[in-house]
C-alpha cells in the first residue's frame, strides 16, 4: 500500500518556473538593494528619555502606592461616602503642573530628536 | 548505469553547491546581478515546492519569489557549515507555513475529500490523473504536523534526513509522523490498492 501511495505522491506533475518568474525576482532584489538602509533607532537619544520616563513612572507608583498604604487604615464602610483624606487643591494644581511638564518635555525631546534626524 | 547515474547526480550537486558559495560571497561583496545566478539554479525546486504546498501556481510563484526575497536579506545568515539548499528550502518552508496559516489554502476535512472513482470509470488518463490528485489533494487535508512531513518527504524523492533537515526536526519524529500521515490516507482511500494496479496496468498497456 505505501508503495501504491508512493508512486502516486512522488510522481507529481513537474512545473516549469514562468518565464517572468526570474526577472520578477531580480527586479524586487535590485529594488531593496537599491532603496536606502532602514534609519536605525537613536539608541544613544532616546535612552536618557527613557530613563527619565521610567524615573517619573517608578516615582509615581511608589507615591501611589506610598499614598495607598498610607491611607488605607483611614477608609472604612462607615467612612466611604465622606473620604477620610481630600488632597487640598495646591496640591492637585502640583500634580496638574508636573504632568504638563513632563508632557512638554516628552514633546520637546521627540521634536529635537526627529529635528535631528530629518524627519521633520 | 546506475553507479555511473549516482555518480553524475552526485559531481553535479558538488557544482552547484561550489557555484551557490561562489555566488553568495559574490552578493554579500556588493554584487546584487550575483544573485540571479542563485534564482535560476532554485526556481524550478522553490516553486515546485510550493506548490506541493498550496497546489495554486500562481500563489506557487508568488511564495517562491517571497522566500528568494527572504533569503536575499538574509544571506549573511548562511553559515558555511551546512549546504546552502539546506539552508535555502529550510527558510522557503519557513515563508512557506506561515504565509499559509495567515491565508489558508481551502480547508477541506480528509473526510470530505472525494474518494477515487471505482474501476468502472477508470478507462481514462483523465479519470486516472482525477484519482492521482484527489490523494494529493488529500494530503492538504491533513493536520499540519502529518501534511509537512508527507510533503517534504515526497519532494526530497523520499529522503527522510533531507526532510527532517529542512524542518529542523529529528529523524525519528518525521518517521512518526510519515507513518501516522500514511496511515490516515490509508484509511481514506481503502480502495487505493486497487487502483494503484489498474493504473500500473493501464500504464503497462501504454507502453506496449
Amino acid at each position: 500500500m505505501n508503495e501504491k501511495l508512493d508512486n502516486i505522491l512522488a510522481s507529481e506533475p513537474e512545473l516549469v518556473p514562468s518565464s517572468g518568474f526570474l526577472g520578477s525576482v531580480m527586479e524586487r532584489v535590485v529594488e531593496e538593494a537599491a532603496a536606502p538602509p532602514p534609519i536605525p533607532f537613536p539608541w544613544k537619544r532616546a535612552i536618557p528619555g527613557m530613563i527619565v520616563a521610567a524615573g517619573v513612572f517608578g516615582w509615581g507608583g511608589f507615591e501611589f502606592v506610598r499614598y495607598a498604604i498610607h491611607d488605607a487604615p483611614l477608609v472604612s464602610l462607615h467612612k466611604m461616602p465622606v473620604p477620610a483624606h481630600i488632597p487640598s487643591q495646591v496640591d492637585q494644581v502640583l500634580w496638574a503642573a508636573v504632568a504638563c511638564a513632563v508632557s512638554l518635555a516628552s514633546w520637546l525631546l521627540a521634536r529635537r530628536l526627529a529635528g535631528r534626524s530629518g524627519l521633520i | 548505469m546506475d553507479a555511473l547515474a549516482q555518480s553524475a547526480a552526485d559531481s553535479a550537486k558538488v557544482d552547484a553547491a561550489d557555484l551557490d558559495a561562489a555566488d553568495v560571497a559574490r552578493v554579500l561583496a556588493g554584487d546584487v546581478r550575483a544573485f540571479e545566478g542563485i534564482v535560476r539554479r532554485w526556481q524550478g525546486p522553490l516553486i515546485n515546492m510550493a506548490w506541493r504546498y498550496c497546489r495554486d501556481r500562481g500563489r506557487a510563484e508568488e511564495l517562491a519569489q517571497e522566500a528568494f526575497l527572504r533569503a536575499w536579506r538574509g544571506l549573511a545568515g548562511w553559515r558555511r557549515d551546512g549546504r546552502f539548499s539546506t539552508w535555502l528550502f529550510a527558510l522557503a518552508t519557513n515563508v512557506y507555513r506561515s504565509d499559509l496559516k495567515r491565508f489558508p489554502t481551502v480547508h477541506v476535512p480528509i473526510e470530505d475529500v472525494d474518494e477515487p472513482a471505482g474501476p468502472a470509470s477508470q478507462h481514462s488518463a483523465l479519470a486516472e490523473r482525477s484519482r492521482e490528485e484527489s490523494v494529493r489533494r488529500a494530503v492538504l487535508a491533513l493536520a499540519e504536523r502529518y501534511r509537512e512531513p508527507l510533503v517534504l518527504f515526497y519532494f526530497h524523492e523520499m529522503d527522510v534526513s533531507a526532510a527532517a533537515r529542512t524542518m529542523r526536526l529529528p529523524e525519528g519524529t518525521v518517521k512518526a509522523r510519515l507513518g501516522r500521515g500514511r496511515a490516515l490516507l490509508r484509511r481514506r482511500f481503502p480502495h487505493l490498492e486497487e487502483t494503484a494496479t489498474e493504473i500500473s496496468n493501464l500504464n503497462k498497456r501504454k507502453e506496449a
